[in-house]
Protein backbone atom coordinates (compact mmCIF):
# COMPACT_ATOMS: atom_id res chain seq x y z
CA UNK A 1 0.00 0.00 0.00
CA UNK A 2 2.71 2.28 1.03
CA UNK A 3 4.56 1.95 -2.04
CA UNK A 4 0.93 2.75 -4.21
CA UNK A 5 0.73 5.83 -2.69
CA UNK A 6 4.36 6.45 -2.92
CA UNK A 7 4.34 5.62 -6.95
CA UNK A 8 1.52 7.32 -7.13
CA UNK A 9 2.88 11.22 -5.62
CA UNK A 10 6.22 10.44 -7.47
CA UNK A 11 4.25 10.17 -10.70
CA UNK A 12 1.83 12.83 -9.79
CA UNK A 13 5.10 15.10 -9.06
CA UNK A 14 6.55 14.21 -12.26
CA UNK A 15 3.56 15.08 -14.61
CA UNK A 16 3.31 18.37 -12.73
CA UNK A 17 7.08 18.84 -13.57
CA UNK A 18 6.61 18.22 -17.00
CA UNK A 19 3.52 19.95 -17.59
CA UNK A 20 4.89 23.01 -15.71
CA UNK A 21 8.22 22.65 -18.16
CA UNK A 22 5.98 22.95 -21.19
CA UNK A 23 4.44 25.83 -20.18
CA UNK A 24 7.17 27.56 -18.71
CA UNK A 25 8.28 27.86 -22.61
CA UNK A 26 8.49 31.39 -23.75
CA UNK A 27 5.38 32.44 -24.32
CA UNK A 28 6.32 36.21 -26.51
CA UNK A 29 9.83 36.21 -28.19
CA UNK A 30 10.62 39.41 -30.08
CA UNK A 31 13.49 38.57 -31.40
CA UNK A 32 13.48 41.11 -34.06
CA UNK A 33 12.10 38.08 -36.74
CA UNK A 34 8.53 38.34 -37.80
CA UNK A 35 6.54 35.64 -38.82
CA UNK A 36 3.15 36.34 -41.06
CA UNK A 37 0.08 36.07 -39.57
CA UNK A 38 -2.55 33.21 -39.45
CA UNK A 39 -5.26 35.16 -40.00
CA UNK A 40 -4.88 37.68 -43.21
CA UNK A 41 -3.79 36.83 -46.90
CA UNK A 42 -5.23 39.47 -49.14
CA UNK A 43 -7.87 40.53 -50.84
CA UNK A 44 -5.68 41.55 -54.15
CA UNK A 45 -6.05 39.30 -57.48
CA UNK A 46 -3.68 36.40 -57.30
CA UNK A 47 -1.00 36.34 -60.31
CA UNK A 48 0.07 32.83 -61.50
CA UNK A 49 3.59 32.43 -61.71
CA UNK A 50 4.20 28.65 -61.64
CA UNK B 1 -26.83 19.06 -36.82
CA UNK B 2 -29.61 17.46 -34.01
CA UNK B 3 -32.99 18.69 -33.46
CA UNK B 4 -32.54 18.41 -29.47
CA UNK B 5 -29.25 20.36 -29.62
CA UNK B 6 -30.82 23.00 -31.89
CA UNK B 7 -32.98 23.56 -29.17
CA UNK B 8 -30.52 23.60 -26.55
CA UNK B 9 -28.26 25.99 -28.32
CA UNK B 10 -31.39 28.35 -28.85
CA UNK B 11 -32.84 28.44 -25.29
CA UNK B 12 -29.34 29.09 -23.53
CA UNK B 13 -28.63 31.80 -26.23
CA UNK B 14 -32.43 33.58 -26.05
CA UNK B 15 -31.65 32.81 -21.74
CA UNK B 16 -34.60 30.97 -21.46
CA UNK B 17 -34.72 28.17 -18.62
CA UNK B 18 -36.18 24.51 -19.40
CA UNK B 19 -38.87 25.07 -17.28
CA UNK B 20 -40.33 28.58 -19.06
CA UNK B 21 -39.82 26.60 -22.59
CA UNK B 22 -41.14 23.29 -21.68
CA UNK B 23 -44.70 24.97 -19.66
CA UNK B 24 -47.80 23.98 -21.27
CA UNK B 25 -46.15 21.76 -23.77
CA UNK B 26 -44.03 19.46 -22.21
CA UNK B 27 -42.99 18.24 -18.93
CA UNK B 28 -39.12 19.62 -18.07
CA UNK B 29 -37.69 16.21 -17.53
CA UNK B 30 -38.99 15.13 -21.33
CA UNK B 31 -37.73 18.70 -22.62
CA UNK B 32 -34.45 17.70 -21.23
CA UNK B 33 -34.53 14.02 -22.83
CA UNK B 34 -35.25 15.72 -26.03
CA UNK B 35 -32.49 18.45 -25.43
CA UNK B 36 -29.80 15.75 -24.74
CA UNK B 37 -30.96 13.52 -27.51
CA UNK B 38 -31.73 10.58 -25.41
CA UNK B 39 -35.37 10.59 -26.75
CA UNK B 40 -37.37 11.33 -30.14
CA UNK B 41 -40.12 13.80 -29.81
CA UNK B 42 -42.92 13.45 -32.02
CA UNK B 43 -43.15 16.62 -34.91
CA UNK B 44 -46.07 18.57 -33.36
CA UNK B 45 -43.95 19.19 -29.76
CA UNK B 46 -40.68 20.07 -31.70
CA UNK B 47 -42.75 22.68 -34.06
CA UNK B 48 -44.53 24.08 -30.75
CA UNK B 49 -40.80 24.57 -28.65
CA UNK B 50 -39.83 26.37 -31.67
CA UNK B 51 -42.40 28.48 -32.07
CA UNK B 52 -42.20 29.66 -29.03
CA UNK B 53 -38.21 30.33 -29.61
CA UNK B 54 -39.53 32.45 -32.45
CA UNK B 55 -38.20 30.48 -35.33
CA UNK B 56 -39.36 28.79 -38.28
CA UNK B 57 -39.00 25.31 -39.24
CA UNK B 58 -38.44 25.37 -43.19
CA UNK B 59 -35.94 23.45 -45.10
CA UNK B 60 -36.25 25.49 -48.73
CA UNK B 61 -34.98 28.40 -46.82
CA UNK B 62 -32.21 26.58 -44.42
CA UNK B 63 -30.82 25.11 -48.12
CA UNK B 64 -30.18 29.42 -49.12
CA UNK B 65 -28.46 29.64 -45.36
CA UNK B 66 -26.25 26.55 -45.51
CA UNK B 67 -25.06 28.16 -49.02
CA UNK B 68 -24.90 31.80 -47.73
CA UNK B 69 -22.71 30.21 -44.53
CA UNK B 70 -20.38 28.36 -46.97
CA UNK B 71 -19.78 32.29 -48.43
CA UNK B 72 -19.36 33.62 -45.48
CA UNK B 73 -17.46 30.58 -43.62
CA UNK B 74 -15.37 31.17 -47.21
CA UNK B 75 -14.75 34.73 -46.37
CA UNK B 76 -13.23 34.67 -42.95
CA UNK B 77 -9.99 32.77 -44.73
CA UNK B 78 -9.88 34.73 -48.00
CA UNK B 79 -11.25 38.23 -47.70
CA UNK B 80 -9.61 40.94 -45.85
CA UNK B 81 -12.27 43.82 -46.44
CA UNK B 82 -14.06 43.86 -43.17
CA UNK B 83 -16.86 45.58 -44.54
CA UNK B 84 -17.79 42.75 -46.65
CA UNK B 85 -17.86 40.12 -44.02
CA UNK B 86 -19.24 42.49 -41.31
CA UNK B 87 -22.55 42.47 -43.72
CA UNK B 88 -22.57 39.16 -44.46
CA UNK B 89 -22.48 38.32 -40.74
CA UNK B 90 -25.44 40.90 -39.50
CA UNK B 91 -27.29 39.34 -42.76
CA UNK B 92 -26.60 35.63 -41.45
CA UNK B 93 -27.33 36.20 -37.90
CA UNK B 94 -30.65 37.63 -38.50
CA UNK B 95 -31.60 34.26 -40.34
CA UNK B 96 -30.26 32.21 -37.42
CA UNK B 97 -32.60 33.63 -34.92
CA UNK B 98 -35.69 33.10 -37.25
CA UNK B 99 -35.22 29.90 -39.19
CA UNK B 100 -34.30 26.60 -37.85
CA UNK B 101 -31.11 25.89 -40.05
CA UNK B 102 -28.45 22.64 -39.72
CA UNK B 103 -25.51 25.30 -40.49
CA UNK B 104 -26.35 26.62 -36.95
CA UNK B 105 -23.76 24.79 -34.80
CA UNK B 106 -21.06 25.53 -37.60
CA UNK B 107 -22.06 29.63 -37.29
CA UNK B 108 -21.69 29.67 -34.02
CA UNK B 109 -18.49 27.88 -34.32
CA UNK B 110 -17.20 30.04 -36.92
CA UNK B 111 -18.01 33.24 -34.96
CA UNK B 112 -15.08 33.19 -32.98
CA UNK B 113 -12.94 32.80 -35.71
CA UNK B 114 -15.17 36.04 -36.80
CA UNK B 115 -14.93 37.80 -33.38
CA UNK B 116 -10.95 37.20 -33.59
CA UNK B 117 -10.74 38.91 -37.05
CA UNK B 118 -12.41 42.24 -36.02
CA UNK B 119 -10.33 41.96 -33.16
CA UNK B 120 -13.02 41.28 -30.75
CA UNK B 121 -11.03 39.22 -28.01
CA UNK B 122 -13.82 39.43 -25.42
CA UNK B 123 -16.70 38.59 -27.88
CA UNK B 124 -14.72 35.40 -28.69
CA UNK B 125 -14.11 34.32 -25.46
CA UNK B 126 -17.90 34.84 -24.65
CA UNK B 127 -18.51 33.00 -27.66
CA UNK B 128 -16.00 29.89 -26.88
CA UNK B 129 -18.00 29.89 -23.16
CA UNK B 130 -21.00 29.83 -24.49
CA UNK B 131 -20.37 26.85 -26.92
CA UNK B 132 -18.34 25.29 -23.82
CA UNK B 133 -21.60 23.81 -22.47
CA UNK B 134 -23.36 22.36 -25.97
CA UNK B 135 -19.51 21.45 -27.22
CA UNK B 136 -20.23 17.60 -26.06
CA UNK B 137 -22.57 17.24 -28.74
CA UNK B 138 -20.48 18.58 -31.53
CA UNK B 139 -19.39 16.16 -34.52
CA UNK B 140 -16.26 15.32 -35.99
CA UNK B 141 -16.58 18.23 -38.12
CA UNK B 142 -17.56 20.88 -35.30
CA UNK B 143 -14.50 19.62 -33.53
CA UNK B 144 -12.26 20.07 -36.17
CA UNK B 145 -13.24 24.26 -36.39
CA UNK B 146 -13.35 24.27 -32.61
CA UNK B 147 -10.25 23.14 -32.09
CA UNK B 148 -8.99 25.29 -34.79
CA UNK B 149 -10.76 28.55 -33.67
CA UNK B 150 -9.87 27.74 -30.07
CA UNK B 151 -6.08 27.61 -31.12
CA UNK B 152 -6.98 31.00 -33.04
CA UNK B 153 -8.03 32.52 -29.90
CA UNK B 154 -4.58 31.36 -28.16
CA UNK B 155 -2.51 32.33 -30.48
CA UNK B 156 -4.00 35.61 -30.67
CA UNK B 157 -3.23 36.06 -26.69
CA UNK B 158 0.17 34.81 -27.76
CA UNK B 159 -0.15 31.64 -25.60
CA UNK B 160 1.63 29.31 -28.54
CA UNK B 161 1.77 25.99 -26.21
CA UNK B 162 -2.14 26.15 -25.39
CA UNK B 163 -2.50 26.88 -29.45
CA UNK B 164 -0.57 24.13 -30.36
CA UNK B 165 -2.32 21.87 -28.45
CA UNK B 166 -5.53 23.02 -29.80
CA UNK B 167 -4.12 22.93 -33.40
CA UNK B 168 -2.93 19.27 -32.60
CA UNK B 169 -6.46 18.34 -31.75
CA UNK B 170 -7.55 19.71 -34.53
CA UNK B 171 -5.17 17.42 -36.81
CA UNK B 172 -6.10 14.47 -34.98
CA UNK B 173 -9.86 15.34 -36.50
CA UNK B 174 -8.65 15.66 -40.40
CA UNK B 175 -8.55 11.81 -40.91
CA UNK B 176 -12.61 11.50 -39.63
CA UNK B 177 -14.13 14.18 -41.51
CA UNK B 178 -13.83 15.13 -45.23
CA UNK B 179 -11.87 18.66 -45.86
CA UNK B 180 -10.40 20.11 -49.01
CA UNK B 181 -6.70 19.98 -49.31
CA UNK B 182 -6.98 24.15 -48.55
CA UNK B 183 -8.01 23.92 -45.20
CA UNK B 184 -6.01 21.22 -44.13
CA UNK B 185 -3.16 23.00 -46.33
CA UNK B 186 -4.62 26.19 -44.02
CA UNK B 187 -3.90 24.28 -40.70
CA UNK B 188 -0.85 22.96 -41.35
CA UNK B 189 0.71 26.35 -42.14
CA UNK B 190 -1.05 27.52 -38.78
CA UNK B 191 0.85 24.79 -36.64
CA UNK B 192 3.99 25.90 -38.80
CA UNK B 193 3.68 29.32 -37.86
CA UNK B 194 3.16 28.39 -33.80
CA UNK B 195 6.07 26.40 -34.38
CA UNK B 196 8.56 28.90 -35.45
CA UNK B 197 6.49 30.94 -32.27
CA UNK B 198 8.04 28.29 -29.98
CA UNK B 199 11.21 27.88 -31.91
CA UNK B 200 10.70 24.00 -32.59
CA UNK B 201 12.68 25.20 -36.16
CA UNK B 202 12.39 21.61 -38.10
CA UNK B 203 8.97 21.04 -37.55
CA UNK B 204 8.42 24.38 -38.95
CA UNK B 205 10.00 22.91 -42.77
CA UNK B 206 8.06 20.06 -42.37
CA UNK B 207 4.87 21.97 -42.09
CA UNK B 208 5.36 24.40 -44.34
CA UNK B 209 6.52 22.03 -47.09
CA UNK B 210 3.42 20.43 -46.56
CA UNK B 211 1.32 23.13 -46.72
CA UNK B 212 3.14 25.05 -49.20
CA UNK B 213 3.00 21.75 -51.44
CA UNK B 214 -1.10 22.28 -51.61
CA UNK B 215 -0.81 26.05 -51.86
CA UNK B 216 0.74 25.62 -55.12
CA UNK B 217 -1.66 23.55 -56.75
CA UNK B 218 -4.39 26.08 -55.85
CA UNK B 219 -2.39 28.97 -56.91
CA UNK B 220 -2.96 30.09 -53.25
CA UNK B 221 0.68 32.75 -53.87
CA UNK B 222 0.07 34.64 -50.87
CA UNK B 223 0.07 31.50 -48.49
CA UNK B 224 2.69 30.15 -50.29
CA UNK B 225 4.95 33.62 -49.51
CA UNK B 226 4.17 33.39 -46.13
CA UNK B 227 5.24 29.68 -46.02
CA UNK B 228 8.49 30.89 -47.95
CA UNK B 229 8.83 33.16 -45.27
CA UNK B 230 8.45 30.68 -42.63
CA UNK B 231 11.12 28.84 -44.48
CA UNK B 232 13.54 31.24 -44.36
CA UNK B 233 12.87 31.83 -40.90
CA UNK B 234 13.89 28.34 -39.88
CA UNK B 235 17.00 28.57 -42.14
CA UNK B 236 17.91 31.14 -41.00
CA UNK B 237 17.66 29.90 -37.27
CA UNK B 238 19.86 26.59 -38.54
CA UNK B 239 22.54 29.12 -39.73
CA UNK B 240 21.91 28.01 -43.45
CA UNK B 241 21.78 31.75 -44.87
CA UNK B 242 21.80 31.10 -48.25
CA UNK B 243 18.85 28.77 -48.59
CA UNK B 244 17.19 31.39 -46.18
CA UNK B 245 17.50 34.17 -48.33
CA UNK B 246 16.55 32.39 -51.38
CA UNK B 247 13.06 31.34 -49.53
CA UNK B 248 13.43 35.07 -48.92
CA UNK B 249 13.65 36.51 -52.24
CA UNK B 250 11.34 34.05 -53.55
CA UNK B 251 8.57 35.43 -50.67
CA UNK B 252 9.76 38.84 -52.10
CA UNK B 253 9.24 37.45 -55.78
CA UNK B 254 5.60 36.48 -55.17
CA UNK B 255 5.17 39.85 -53.07
CA UNK B 256 5.63 41.88 -55.56
CA UNK B 257 3.61 39.47 -58.50
CA UNK B 258 0.63 39.89 -56.08
CA UNK B 259 1.01 43.52 -55.47
CA UNK B 260 1.19 42.78 -51.32
CA UNK B 261 2.83 45.14 -49.47
CA UNK B 262 2.33 43.03 -46.33
CA UNK B 263 4.56 40.38 -47.95
CA UNK B 264 7.43 42.53 -48.84
CA UNK B 265 7.23 44.15 -45.71
CA UNK B 266 7.93 41.18 -43.54
CA UNK B 267 10.35 40.01 -46.21
CA UNK B 268 12.79 43.00 -46.29
CA UNK B 269 11.80 42.77 -42.14
CA UNK B 270 13.76 39.60 -42.17
CA UNK B 271 16.33 39.50 -44.64
CA UNK B 272 17.31 42.84 -42.31
CA UNK B 273 17.41 40.28 -39.14
CA UNK B 274 19.56 37.99 -40.78
CA UNK B 275 22.10 40.60 -42.80
CA UNK B 276 22.50 42.15 -39.18
CA UNK B 277 22.84 38.46 -37.55
CA UNK B 278 25.75 37.65 -40.10
CA UNK B 279 26.97 40.80 -39.38
CA UNK B 280 26.79 42.68 -42.90
CA UNK B 281 25.29 46.22 -41.23
CA UNK B 282 24.99 48.01 -45.19
CA UNK B 283 22.65 45.14 -46.01
CA UNK B 284 20.77 44.85 -43.41
CA UNK B 285 20.29 48.77 -42.95
CA UNK B 286 19.22 48.35 -46.61
CA UNK B 287 16.89 45.85 -46.05
CA UNK B 288 14.88 47.77 -42.72
CA UNK B 289 15.07 50.85 -44.73
CA UNK B 290 12.48 49.24 -47.20
CA UNK B 291 11.04 47.94 -44.18
CA UNK B 292 9.90 51.14 -42.65
CA UNK B 293 9.29 53.36 -45.68
CA UNK B 294 5.65 51.63 -46.77
CA UNK B 295 2.98 53.47 -45.24
CA UNK B 296 0.58 50.78 -46.18
CA UNK B 297 1.71 48.54 -43.74
CA UNK B 298 0.74 47.78 -40.23
CA UNK B 299 1.99 50.04 -37.77
CA UNK B 300 3.26 46.93 -35.23
CA UNK B 301 5.64 45.54 -38.76
CA UNK B 302 6.58 49.46 -39.22
CA UNK B 303 7.84 49.66 -35.43
CA UNK B 304 9.53 46.68 -35.42
CA UNK B 305 11.42 47.19 -38.58
CA UNK B 306 12.24 50.68 -36.96
CA UNK B 307 13.46 50.00 -33.84
CA UNK B 308 16.05 47.14 -35.41
CA UNK B 309 17.13 49.93 -37.63
CA UNK B 310 18.06 52.15 -34.75
CA UNK B 311 19.88 49.11 -32.91
CA UNK B 312 21.74 48.61 -36.31
CA UNK B 313 23.01 52.37 -36.96
CA UNK B 314 23.48 52.32 -32.81
CA UNK B 315 25.71 48.96 -33.63
CA UNK B 316 27.51 50.64 -36.25
CA UNK B 317 28.03 54.07 -34.06
CA UNK B 318 26.28 55.85 -37.04
CA UNK B 319 24.50 57.94 -34.09
CA UNK B 320 23.20 60.71 -36.32
CA UNK B 321 21.63 58.14 -38.67
CA UNK B 322 19.72 56.65 -35.78
CA UNK B 323 18.87 60.09 -34.20
CA UNK B 324 17.22 60.33 -37.75
CA UNK B 325 15.24 56.92 -37.11
CA UNK B 326 14.16 57.62 -34.15
CA UNK B 327 12.23 60.85 -34.95
CA UNK B 328 10.44 58.79 -36.91
CA UNK B 329 10.14 56.34 -34.69
CA UNK B 330 8.55 58.89 -32.35
CA UNK B 331 5.72 59.99 -34.77
CA UNK B 332 5.10 56.17 -35.23
CA UNK B 333 4.68 55.78 -31.23
CA UNK B 334 2.24 58.67 -31.13
CA UNK B 335 0.53 56.49 -33.75
CA UNK B 336 0.23 53.51 -31.65
CA UNK B 337 -0.58 54.50 -28.17
CA UNK B 338 -3.26 51.17 -28.14
CA UNK B 339 -0.93 49.08 -29.85
CA UNK B 340 0.28 46.15 -27.03
CA UNK B 341 3.38 46.40 -27.44
CA UNK B 342 3.35 50.45 -27.21
CA UNK B 343 5.53 49.67 -23.78
CA UNK B 344 7.99 47.82 -25.35
CA UNK B 345 8.90 50.37 -28.18
CA UNK B 346 8.69 53.09 -25.60
CA UNK B 347 11.55 51.32 -23.47
CA UNK B 348 13.65 50.49 -26.44
CA UNK B 349 13.39 54.03 -28.18
CA UNK B 350 14.30 56.04 -24.95
CA UNK B 351 16.87 54.01 -24.29
CA UNK B 352 18.21 54.52 -27.14
CA UNK B 353 17.93 58.60 -27.30
CA UNK B 354 19.06 58.29 -23.44
CA UNK B 355 22.61 56.25 -24.65
CA UNK B 356 23.16 58.33 -27.65
CA UNK B 357 22.67 61.94 -26.20
CA UNK B 358 24.68 60.38 -23.12
CA UNK B 359 22.13 60.95 -20.85
CA UNK B 360 23.16 58.19 -18.78
CA UNK B 361 21.09 58.59 -15.41
CA UNK B 362 17.66 58.69 -17.15
CA UNK B 363 19.37 55.70 -19.14
CA UNK B 364 20.53 53.75 -16.36
CA UNK B 365 16.98 54.27 -14.45
CA UNK B 366 14.92 53.44 -17.62
CA UNK B 367 16.86 49.93 -18.52
CA UNK B 368 17.04 48.89 -14.85
CA UNK B 369 13.38 49.79 -14.03
CA UNK B 370 11.08 49.56 -16.79
CA UNK B 371 12.90 47.73 -19.42
CA UNK B 372 14.64 44.83 -17.88
CA UNK B 373 11.38 43.77 -15.91
CA UNK B 374 8.85 44.11 -18.97
CA UNK B 375 11.32 42.01 -20.60
CA UNK B 376 11.55 39.52 -18.06
CA UNK B 377 8.45 39.41 -17.80
CA UNK B 378 7.55 38.76 -21.44
CA UNK B 379 10.13 36.56 -21.42
CA UNK B 380 11.73 38.88 -24.57
CA UNK B 381 15.16 37.16 -24.00
CA UNK B 382 16.75 38.57 -27.20
CA UNK B 383 16.18 42.24 -26.20
CA UNK B 384 17.34 40.81 -22.71
CA UNK B 385 20.44 39.77 -23.81
CA UNK B 386 21.39 43.00 -25.92
CA UNK B 387 20.19 45.56 -23.34
CA UNK B 388 21.32 43.73 -20.31
CA UNK B 389 25.11 43.70 -22.53
CA UNK B 390 24.38 47.47 -22.88
CA UNK B 391 23.81 48.67 -19.41
CA UNK B 392 26.89 46.16 -18.35
CA UNK B 393 29.40 48.10 -20.82
CA UNK B 394 28.13 51.29 -19.97
CA UNK B 395 28.94 50.49 -15.93
CA UNK B 396 32.14 48.89 -16.82
CA UNK B 397 32.91 52.16 -18.79
CA UNK B 398 32.23 54.21 -15.82
CA UNK B 399 34.45 52.39 -13.50
CA UNK B 400 30.99 50.80 -11.81
CA UNK B 401 32.35 47.12 -12.10
CA UNK B 402 30.00 45.65 -9.62
CA UNK B 403 27.11 46.44 -11.05
CA UNK B 404 28.77 45.61 -14.51
CA UNK B 405 29.25 41.98 -13.63
CA UNK B 406 25.91 41.70 -12.24
CA UNK B 407 24.15 42.82 -15.56
CA UNK B 408 27.07 40.58 -17.53
CA UNK B 409 25.76 37.48 -15.48
CA UNK B 410 22.25 38.38 -16.46
CA UNK B 411 23.07 39.05 -19.67
CA UNK B 412 25.05 35.06 -19.88
CA UNK B 413 22.39 33.31 -18.01
CA UNK B 414 19.56 34.74 -20.36
CA UNK B 415 21.96 33.54 -23.35
CA UNK B 416 22.16 30.10 -21.40
CA UNK B 417 18.59 29.98 -21.90
CA UNK B 418 18.13 30.67 -24.86
CA UNK B 419 20.32 27.95 -25.36
CA UNK B 420 18.82 25.43 -23.54
CA UNK B 421 15.52 26.14 -25.39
Amino acid sequence: MKKLIASLALGTLLVGGFLFAQDSQPSELAHGEAEPSVFNISSVSLVNVY
Amino acid sequence: MEIGSFIKLQRVKQGMTQEELAEGIVSMSYLSKIENQRTEASPEVISMLCTRLGIELDSEKDITIKEKCEQWFNMLFEVNNKDEIIEKYIELNELMTMVRSDSLMMFEIHKIRYFLIMGELDNALEQINSLNEISGTFDSLHLFYWYKFKGNFATTNNEYNQAMRMYRLAEDKINQVNLSDSEIADLQYTIAVTHSKLLNTLEVIEYSNKAIDIFQKEYNFIRCAQCHILLGISYRRIKMYEKAIKHYNLARHLGELNKNNNIIQLTNQNLGYLYSAIGDSKEAIKHYRGAIDDEAVGLNERLIATTNLIKEYYKTHNFEKALEVIEKAKRLLDLAKNNVFYELYYYIIHSYIYAINDQYDQFTKLVIEDLIPYLKKHKDHGNLILFTNMLAKHFEQVGKYKDSVKYYKLANLTYEEIVNL
